[in-house]
């Protein structure tokens, strides 16, 4: 909310003017100051000016020839406007003065010949010194009420008063009863112990009472509303001063009536609704919600589809306003009205931002609506309105409102004890010195000794409870001069699986990898370009309801195209060795076996390389990397996976079940992502690797020297060398110490659709020195296996 | 004997010694000095021809002079070998400047390494860490958090909303969405762990934002909750403040302003004096009583603060980060200068 510093110095004697130290004050009261501005006149070097004689142009019937006292001179000037005559004070823009500089295309005003005359200056409208819209005339200020003869000479936005300092303040959502000038000044008033000025309207009035009938169906809508009438209104633009005010706050002037309602809102906080009162049906209004798909035309033009939550203010003929949100066009004033008839209503702020949202139509009149009004505002703010209005655009104010007010609300009442306030506070401010911040604050108080209740005003609708009553306290007390302590906790420790998480990251950084982190969303397109099986469960992404575009529309279930994406970037930046991985969650459509009312949503790590060596045993070696850290049992199944290189790909296990894929991508996937070459990519349930338990046990080694022996034998091709290596393992019994394959070859002797596998076997016993005769029937009972088992042949022994 | 003679053969002996150029000079300095033919041992022969009174103390002599001697050639011949082997390994001479290749480490991405950092911070008084899930229940991320139902956070223009299981139509707390805050785990953690409570909540959110140099529709949280029978504003303020000066060093001053969240009373901002200028670095407060009934815990027995903290806003103040997309486009030349 804008404040202008002089109209808060109305409500209070500001001991402080300074910007700067007003904005700590607001801030250590909770009101963030988001900026400072000086809001000044659009021109400089414009003085008011008397016209000393006007004589017609000697060369053009349009316009004349004037000779304007600056207060120090008499100066020729041309002028087309006819809306004045001798004795009239003006703006005078002095050759030399700036017109427009707030603006893009400032102008500054020379000398200039006119139809063979020589104008020193211009006598300017209001238009061209940026205070508003009325080009019809010149700005003749001694009508307007703005200067008279003693000004002359003088600098006009001194006269004007158009200097002031604009706080920008942002107020919290349970701050209602500070969007607006006096509730800003009570805070500060509170602050320095000092008194706000009342806002006490006078009517002088000899009308009877306002003649409307007023029925409220729904008292929960609304609570109150207040309806005043004025009659014999000239409608108009408003005065400077008034007009001023508004463009310091952002608003721009439109008439008297309407600026009133404006400046009425500003000030006090209530936001005020005018009906030209002629044009409402049989003077009664009727609130109520709307029907479902009922319209009405708001006075943007716009016709307005209506639901049945949606507050209306109508009339016998229907709705004539869409209730604190905007008027309708039926019933707007216009050029033409005389009588008017002024809203100050309150309503249930739900309602207010439920409309407001859906119609896209926030205001400053929702908004305020929306936090909560004051209910015991509207019989004041309609009587300070029609007190504006009178005094700007004349007419006569009804003596008597109409006011329903079905329930009057009642000042809260809060009982706190002292231990309340220190169980949250400690031991300082005293309750004593703490029940007189809140009676600084308007909080009434009966009592003091340990116990008091606090009688809560209307306007702090945010108050309820003893903590709330802290909040205060603390407040205005001051946040910083609380104690600075430090609590312990007694469990600084990570659990078993964040320790495990964390070291396998540091391995894998270790190892070389870059840790990335990727959205969590994709797109339908994602999932087709893996080539996902119509059944696979990937597929079945849970989308988002109101996705930012359609291709984050799905909650990932795999990391792997947020990595791939990754990857290609990089290839595409130039990044030509690129090794990512990530840890993140992903989801599934089923529900969680912990909290079944919530989907699954596991912790995966995924992996993407390219460039360099990379191949598949770059994600298999790091599979087996993790997994001998983490003490897991992952196996890699080569089998025929959709997105995978049909040979280079396969499932991983944890020896019984699936948890993830590893191997090269097809090189289709490939293509889709940009990508050349071999791109490795390895995904598994981070669950697997980081829930193995993580005591473990030293196996004793052997202080006696090995046997090694080499042996190749011939296998078919179907026969992955894992499987080989399980056998020989079996096989050579609890004398195996280590076993390596180090050689793989094909051709030569080796028969078509054979290869020779070499391993090696290191056999060392715990209890002794192994002769080569203990060996032999060892080495015979692993050919024996081999040739049993997966039709392997022993070509070789060394 | 003249035991001074000794002393001047030794010296002399000594300086032939160090003054050996070459392994083959050494050799026949050492013939010369220690060999049969030599001074010394010339000297040592004639020990027996002295009276009987004088044996000892020539021998002594002597032998220390000889002992000398002999560690010296045995060093200056270590010298002299070592001389010839850096000769031949001047051969092998290499230029350390040169490039060696690409270094095999990659890097922790800065999120991961600040949500631990902060998480160590909480940890060294005691805090332990926990995590939630990421698609939440309304009730934990705003009912139970003394959200009302009529709140503008709730609108799809803040809160990204989910499908629920096939077919089911959900309303109300039940409703499915992307948590937008650590928060809700603060209510999941209460539900089940009884006070006290002093826990961190590192983990991703979500909101309805479009993408600027400040926004992200995904981003990070740290969470923090401590319950206990008798904390108190102070405690907040204190352990926040420690915080800061662990994070951003020890001159890192901290503020407290009033502020609002529903779930907090009375609420708080710390500003953070850093480079020049007090910056909005989290919000706090003290736990609404309305949170400790939703998770069954009594008002009146327990009180507690909460904070919450962007990591994206921390790591981009302390390592002038100008741009939060760099955190989620994954350059490595940007990646690469984490540590």
């Amino acid at each position: 909310m804008r404040v202008p510093v002089k109209w808060l110095a109305e409500f209070l004697n500001l001991p402080v003017r300074d910007a700067d130290e007003l904005e700590q004050i607001l801030v250590s009261l909770g009101h963030e100051v988001e900026g400072i501005e000086h809001f000044g006149p659009s021109f400089e070097g414009v003085v008011v000016g008397l016209v000393e004689e006007v004589v017609p142009h000697p060369n053009a019937n349009r316009i004349r020839f004037c000779r304007v006292n600056d207060g120090s001179a008499t100066h020729d000037v041309v002028c087309g406007a006819w809306n004045f005559g001798p004795g009239a004070v003006i703006a005078y823009a002095r050759v030399g003065s700036r017109l427009g500089i707030d603006t893009d295309h400032p102008t500054t005003i020379g000398a200039r010949e006119i139809r063979g005359v020589t104008s020193h200056g211009m006598i300017a409208s209001a238009r061209e010194l940026g205070l508003g819209d009325d080009h019809d005339g010149i700005m003749v200020l001694d009508e307007l009420g703005a200067a008279d003869l003693d000004d002359v000479g003088r600098p006009l936005e001194e006269v004007l008063n158009l200097s002031d300092v604009v706080l920008d303040v942002s107020i919290t959502p349970n701050r209602g009863d500070c969007m607006s000038i006096r509730g800003l000044a009570r805070e500060l008033a509170a602050y320095w112990q000092i008194p706000v000025k009342e806002v006490s309207p006078r009517l002088a009035t000899s009308a009877g009472p306002t003649d409307f009938d007023v029925s409220i169906v729904d008292p929960e809508a609304c609570p109150r509303f207040v309806a005043h009438r004025i009659d014999g209104v000239t409608m108009g633009p408003s005065p400077l001063w008034m007009q001023t005010r508004l463009l310091s706050i952002g608003q721009r002037p439109i008439s008297n009536v309407v600026d009133v309602s404006n400046y009425v809102m500003w000030e006090l906080g209530q936001p005020i609704h005018t009906f030209d009162a002629e044009k409402i049906a049989d003077r009664h209004i009727i609130v109520r919600r709307a029907g479902e798909g009922e319209t009405l035309r708001t006075l943007d033009g716009a016709t307005r589809v209506l639901e049945s939550g949606d507050i209306l203010v109508t009339d016998p003929s229907g709705p004539i306003a869409l209730a604190g949100i905007m008027g309708g066009a039926s019933t707007e004033v216009s050029a033409e009205t005389t009588s008017v008839l002024v809203e100050a209503a309150n309503w249930e702020p739900a309602s207010i931002l439920f409309t407001s949202q859906r119609l896209g139509l926030r205001s400053e009149a929702s908004g305020r609506f929306e936090r909560g009004v004051d209910p015991d505002l509207p019989g004041l703010a309609a009587a300070r309105t029609v007190e504006l209005i009178s005094l700007t655009a004349g007419g006569v104010p009804r003596a008597e409102a109409v006011d329903n007010y079905p329930v009057p609300a009642r000042p809260r009442q809060v009982a706190v004890g002292s231990g309340d306030l220190s169980r949250l506070l400690g031991s300082e401010p005293s309750f004593k010195e703490s029940l007189e911040l809140l009676r600084r604050l308007g909080f009434g108080i009966d009592g003091e000794n340990g116990e008091a209740t606090v009688t809560v005003p209307t306007y702090r609708s945010d108050v309820a409870r003893p903590a709330d009553l802290a909040e205060e306290v603390a407040r205005l007390h001051g946040f910083d001069r609380f104690p600075d302590l430090i609590r312990y906790g007694k469990y600084g420790m990570l659990t078993a699986a964040q320790l495990a998480t964390r070291r396998l990251e540091a391995v894998l950084v270790g190892a070389g990898l870059t840790e990335a982190q990727t959205l969590s969303f994709i797109g339908q397109a994602d999932l087709d370009t893996l080539r996902l099986p119509r059944d696979d469960p990937r597929r079945k992404g849970i989308r988002v309801k109101n996705p930012l575009r359609e291709e984050e529309a799905i909650l990932r279930t795999t990391l792997l195209p947020g990595l791939l994406a990754a990857v290609a970037r990089n290839v595409a930046r130039g990044n030509k060795e690129v090794r990512l991985f990530e840890r993140g969650r992903v989801f599934h459509s089923v529900p969680d076996s912990e909290d079944p009312r919530i989907p699954h949503q596991p912790v995966h790590l995924g992996v993407a390389m390219v460039g360099g060596d990379t191949d598949a045993f770059s994600a298999t070696g790091l599979l087996a990397l993790l997994s001998r850290i983490t003490g897991s049992e992952l196996a890699v199944v080569q089998g025929r996976i959709p997105m995978l290189h049909p040979g280079r790909g396969g499932t991983v296990t944890d020896g019984a079940n699936p948890v993830g894929i590893v191997g090269e991508i097809h090189p289709s996937l490939g293509r889709a992502y940009g990508l050349d070459g071999r791109v490795a990519v390895a995904e598994v349930a981070l669950d697997t690797l980081i829930s193995v338990p993580s005591a473990w046990h030293l196996n004793e080694v052997s202080p006696y020297p090995p046997l090694v022996f080499d042996l190749a034998f011939v296998v078919p091709e179907s026969v992955p060398a894992g499987r080989l290596l399980g056998v020989v393992e079996l096989a050579a019994g609890e004398d195996m110490d280590t076993l390596e394959l180090f050689d793989e070859f094909r051709g030569g002797s080796i028969p078509d659709g054979h290869r020779s596998l070499a391993v090696r076997v290191t056999l060392r016993a715990m209890d002794r020195t192994l002769s080569d005769r203990e060996a032999g029937p060892i080495l015979r009972h692993i050919a024996r296996a081999v040739e049993e088992r997966v039709g392997g042949v022993l070509r070789g022994r060394a | 004997m003249d035991l001074h003679l000794v002393d001047r053969i030794v010296e002399e002996g000594i300086l032939k010694i160090v003054s050996a150029a070459d392994i083959e000079t050494l050799d026949i300095v050492e013939s010369e000095t220690v060999g049969r033919r030599s001074q010394i041992i010339q000297a040592r022969r004639r020990i027996g021809a002295l009276p009987p009174e004088s044996r000892k103390a020539a021998g002594q002599s002597i032998n220390k002079g000889l002992r000398l001697l002999t560690e010296s050639l045995a060093e200056r011949r270590a010298a002299l070998e070592i001389e010839v082997e850096d000769l031949l390994l001047d051969q092998d001479r290499i230029d350390l400047t040169l490039p060696y290749g690409r270094p095999s480490r990659g890097t922790h991405h800065l999120l991961t390494s600040t949500m631990n950092e902060v998480c160590d911070i909480f940890r060294s008084i005691g805090y332990q860490v926990a995590e939630g899930p990421e698609l939440e229940l309304a009730w934990y991320n705003f009912d139970a958090l003394n959200t009302p139902p009529a709140h503008p956070s709730r609108f799809e223009s803040d809160t990204m909303y989910v499908e629920a299981f096939a077919g089911e139509e959900r309303s109300g707390p039940d409703e499915l969405l992307l948590r937008t805050q650590t928060s809700p785990m603060q209510v999941r953690f209460m539900e089940k762990q009884a006070a006290p409570v002093y826990v961190v909540v590192p983990g991703r959110v979500f909101r309805t934002d479009t993408w600027d140099a400040t926004h992200s529709p995904v981003f990070h949280q740290i969470e923090g909750l401590a319950v206990d029978s008798d904390i108190r504003f102070g405690d907040l303020k204190g352990t926040l403040a420690y915080f800061a000066r662990e994070f951003f060093g020890p001159s890192a001053k901290t503020r407290f302003v009033p502020h609002f969240f529903p779930f907090t009373e009375p609420s708080a901002e710390m500003l953070v004096w850093f480079n020049g200028a007090w910056l909005e670095m989290l919000g706090c407060g003290m736990v609404d009583p309305n949170v400790f009934e939703a998770v069954g815990y009594d008002p009146s027995e327990v009180t507690g603060f909460a904070f919450g903290m962007g990591v994206e806003r921390l790591a981009m103040v302390k390592h002038s980060i100008r741009d939060i997309r760099h955190f989620y486009e994954n350059d490595l030349r940007v990646l690469e200068q984490f540590r």
